[in-house]
């Protein structure tokens, strides 16, 4: 497996589509920290990695949905990934990067404890779900490395569930 | 020349707010009257509440207390944005309209009229629970 990019402000994650002719045995996987643990969605859902701007927090707003900010006059929402699966914020300090992603039909950038950019996995490599893991119902695969397990969870999956749990009545 | 919004800016809080000019019947303050009549709101509580946005609700008139009225200014239309729609979906009330960028800074305008239909019972956000088991 290798790993293209780690903890810089990061290439654009679309535009590294995987190597032709290896599409069929490949798959591309963007990766994110929380706490100890090792995270991952598929990478062609990221648009950018930017550096986190400015926050402009929200009233009444659920825990992670932490604020919106500004990038290239578009507001975004971001959304902490380790407050919707563990329930523990990020630290939302300077130098924090976001991961813009598409998660049909919403734009959100999305902020871990750290990122780690674009991972190349053979799809032979790719194992199903455990049962019991924490966040069973949304992992979609888990793929082993040297330094240990990466769970690949369903980010569109897990963003319409959020949104789900907190829209108004 | 494109068109433009009057905003009048106000703190609550530590927050700075931008409304809709047009909304506010009136400042009430710096002694209101009768303070008790101020509606709670999704904004949270004033500091020190010295001034008063008094606003019509459904033919009755209802105040917004907050920490102090900042002036008016004019933002082009184009300055001003939507609330995203990931944003809008998760809120619990639907009283923040969208963002103008004031010196570069989003800052929230808010629908007054909406925000003192809805009281502070919009502030209460429904389940937070980690959505692990949806």
């Amino acid at each position: 497996m290798a790993r293209q990019e780690r903890g810089s402000a990061g290439p654009d994650p679309a535009s590294k589509g995987p190597v032709p002719g290896a599409a069929e045995l490949d798959i591309w996987y963007f990766g994110v920290r929380l706490g100890e643990g090792r995270y991952a969605f598929l990478a062609p859902l990221v648009t950018e990695v930017v550096r986190l701007g400015p926050l402009t927090r929200l009233p009444a707003a659920p825990t992670f949905l932490p604020g919106v900010f500004t990038h290239r006059g578009e507001i975004l929402p971001v959304l902490d990934l380790s407050e919707l699966l563990l329930r523990r914020a990020v630290s939302l300090g300077p130098g924090v990067r976001a991961a813009i992603v598409h998660a049909e039909p919403w734009r959100v950038a999305v902020v871990a404890d750290e990122m780690e950019g674009l991972l190349h996995v053979p799809r032979r490599r790719v194992g199903p779900p455990p049962a019991g893991h924490a966040v069973r119902d949304f992992l979609q695969a888990v793929v082993p490395d040297d330094l240990g397990d990466i769970a690949v969870i369903d980010l569109p999956r897990l963003v319409a569930a959020a949104r789900a749990r907190s829209a108004p009545a | 020349m494109s068109d433009s919004i009057q905003l009048l800016l106000f703190q609550l809080g530590a927050r700075v707010f931008a409304a809709r000019a047009e909304n506010v019947r009136r400042i009430a303050g710096p002694s209101l009257e009768r303070p008790e009549d101020g509606v709670e709101s999704a904004l949270g509580d004033p500091w020190d509440p010295r001034r008063g946005l008094v606003v019509e609700v459904a033919g009755e008139e209802r105040t917004l207390l907050v920490d102090g009225v900042l002036g008016l200014k004019a933002v082009p239309d184009s300055d001003f944005q939507a609330l995203p729609a990931f944003a809008r979906d998760v809120l619990p009330t639907a009283a923040l309209a969208g963002f103008a960028m004031l010196d570069e800074v989003a800052t929230l305008v808010i629908d007054l009229p909406t925000l003192l239909r809805e009281g502070k019972g919009a502030a209460l956000a429904p389940s937070e629970e980690t959505p692990r088991h949806a």
